[in-house]
């Protein structure tokens, strides 16, 4: 390629730069609950929240019709040990997407209302005054442990 | 630059024949995925959910892989418990079994187990106990658990390992998987290794 040629797409990249960014808003990909086990009242919700925005942004508050209290948490190894840590907020930075998955952040689910069916409605509210609901399905093993592998 | 390009095919398919073996020795030769974790031979007994004695060493001749764990953990506990009933079908033997030993034996008792493991495989055992028969094996395991802060929802949480143990036909652990190296695939060939 000449250099001719090299400055013509470097300088179409730079043109169509500043419309890549900053467009579309917060959104919630591939939702989903791990369905609890017979006997508990407990579970937990995963997502990848998008950003494509030119602001940072951050998600302050999670409920669910389906259950009494639901809590953002995230994964804090001590001496090798592990233990689920009840945060305030999940940042998501601008242009960047977060992940919520299994021994990582998610949404804590507690005291369910009996069993849950097929899918639950999450409500989402973030700092910018956004507010998304997600219809997140409900998946067992193998399915979870599926979606749960981090590669 | 014509005369060049016989000379350079001829590199590159050496350097290929080269990553070649390399790739196959490192997959092959004498490495597990676990990491290697040597510890005398032990035994502890405890109580399945089936209301049974369990004792490690009525288990020789098996490979036997041990996680910690209590049935209120909404997150990495049943992660952990679906992959190694994923392990268990991978390898497809009966003499692998997995161990789910609770660290919350106040509200895990052998009913709550009863009902709550056989959700995930027919051949994991729910193992429950006094604390300070739970802690032999956490000992034994080199490791720690404690009861935790209140969640907000009234409930609270138990500070656990998330590693899995391996135990091999001998009886002794040999192996231990952290958290990033819990991959089914990889851990059902370190199983079928030991059982070869």
């Amino acid at each position: 390629m000449s250099t001719k040629n090299i400055l013509l797409v470097l300088s179409l990249f730079l043109l169509a730069a500043p419309f890549a960014r900053g467009e579309g808003e917060i959104s919630v990909k591939d939702p989903w609950v791990r369905r609890n086990p017979p006997g508990t009242s407990v579970t937990a919700a995963y997502m990848v929240i998008e950003n494509p925005t030119a602001a940072a942004d951050e998600l302050l508050s999670v409920s669910c019709g389906c259950s009494a209290s639901a809590s953002i948490h995230a994964v804090e190894m001590r001496e090798g040990s592990m233990i689920m840590k009840e945060v305030a907020s999940v940042a998501v930075p601008a242009g960047i997407s977060v992940k919520l998955s299994p021994g990582g952040y998610h949404v804590m689910l507690e005291g369910l209302s009996g069993d849950i069916k097929e899918s639950v409605v999450l409500e989402l509210g973030f700092r910018s005054g956004a507010r998304i609901s997600v219809e997140a399905p409900v998946l067992s093993p193998p399915a979870a442990s599926k979606r749960g592998h981090r590669h | 630059m014509k005369r060049y390009y016989l000379p350079l095919a001829v590199l590159v398919l050496i350097a290929l024949v080269w990553l070649g073996i390399l790739g196959f020795l490192g997959t092959d030769e004498g490495t597990f995925h676990g990491d290697e974790f040597r510890r005398p031979a032990f035994d502890f007994s405890l109580t399945d959910h089936k209301n049974r004695r369990f004792s490690l060493s009525d288990h020789a001749g098996k490979v036997v892989l041990l996680n910690f764990g209590f049935t209120s953990c909404p997150d990495i506990c049943p992660t952990t418990l679906g992959m190694l009933g994923e392990v268990l079908d991978l390898v497809g033997d009966e003499r692998v079994i997995a161990l789910f030993v609770t660290v919350d034996p106040e509200r895990d008792t052998v009913s709550k187990l009863g009902t709550y493991i056989p959700f995930f495989h027919d051949r994991i055992v729910g193992l429950t106990g006094s604390h300070q028969q739970i802690k032999q094996v956490s000992d034994a395991c080199g490791t720690f658990y404690s009861k935790e802060q209140e969640t907000s929802g009234g409930d609270y949480l138990v500070i656990h390992s998330p590693a899995v143990y391996l135990i091999d036909p001998a009886g002794k652990m040999t192996l231990r998987y952290p958290k990033e190296k819990l991959h089914p695939k990889k851990i059902a060939g370190d199983v079928k290794r030991l059982l070869l």
